[in-house]
């Protein structure tokens, strides 16, 4: 799975690209985890090019934000499509985790 | 629209990389079977889930294992199945995920019993477990006519 990461405001901004299913979660969590483990402990991932998550992608990012949260930081989402929001809905995850319609606000909730 | 469609069959073997191909097969398929468009991403979703099981589950993660999904329709439901020939599934031991708790994993059964209408599991056979899913079509099943959901 490509994906990028650039920093906004110290926030690292992490924007995977195809579907996030079990074939792309070690990406996913070795690109997630290095930043986590390099004491980045805000990160922002932008759904915006996914069209698709299954519950091990979602797994990763949830284990993602854990591990923010533990360091003082967070793992928050934005851009979600609406295909993909059903997952979080169904399993309650939309209430647990910090989400977002856009990156911009998503980033203000930081400020 | 093809409201009465006889079933297809996707074969794949058991490496995660092959889910990207069975969900364009299935894509392909839902729309043959006048499945509406809405639905059809929770189905991709519920069906992935099942895969995913049984190649991390029945098959412990290991490749070369073969994993069948099939699809047929009627005029008043669609009728998924996904089977493997590994470990089979033991109702026993699966606990629904505790949501409060946030888990990690666990969530794909719970998927699949929230997006079909039923779901039916058959491990009596020589190997592995063969899942059953049927999506009624709109105005049709038990929650149609008034009735719960199995």
């Amino acid at each position: 799975m490509n994906i990028d990461v650039t920093q906004a405001s110290g926030v690292a901004v992490v924007v995977p690209r195809g579907d996030l299913d079990m074939a792309a979660v070690p990406d996913v969590r070795s690109a997630l985890t290095g930043l986590l483990d390099n004491g980045q402990s805000r990160l922002l991932i932008d759904l915006d090019d996914v069209a698709y998550i299954d519950s091990s992608g979602m797994g990763t990012l949830i284990a993602a934000m854990k591990q923010a949260r533990a360091a003082g930081g967070d793992v928050r989402l934005c851009g979600l499509q609406e295909d993909v929001r059903t997952i979080f809905e169904i399993t309650r995850v939309v209430q647990a985790m910090s989400i977002h319609p856009t990156r911009q606000e998503a980033l203000a909730s930081w400020r | 629209m093809t409201p009465n469609a006889a079933g297809s069959t996707f074969s794949m073997t058991s490496e995660a990389e092959h889910l990207l191909r069975l969900r364009k097969w299935l894509r392909e398929e839902l729309v043959g079977h006048g499945v509406p468009k809405q639905e059809q991403p929770n189905l991709l979703l519920a069906v992935g889930e099942l895969c995913a099981n049984s190649i991390q589950h029945a098959y412990e993660g290991k490749g070369g294992h073969p994993i069948n999904v099939s699809v047929r329709s009627s005029a008043e439901s669609l009728v998924i199945e996904v089977e493997d020939f590994g470990k089979p599934f033991d109702p026993r031991h699966y606990d629904a995920p505790d949501l409060e708790a946030l888990p990690e994993s666990g969530y794909g059964i719970f998927l699949v019993k929230t997006i079909a209408d039923s779901l039916s599991i058959d491990v009596a056979r020589e190997h592995g477990t063969r899942w059953t899913m049927v999506k009624y079509r709109p105005g049709y099943g038990p929650a149609a006519s008034g009735g719960g959901r199995t």
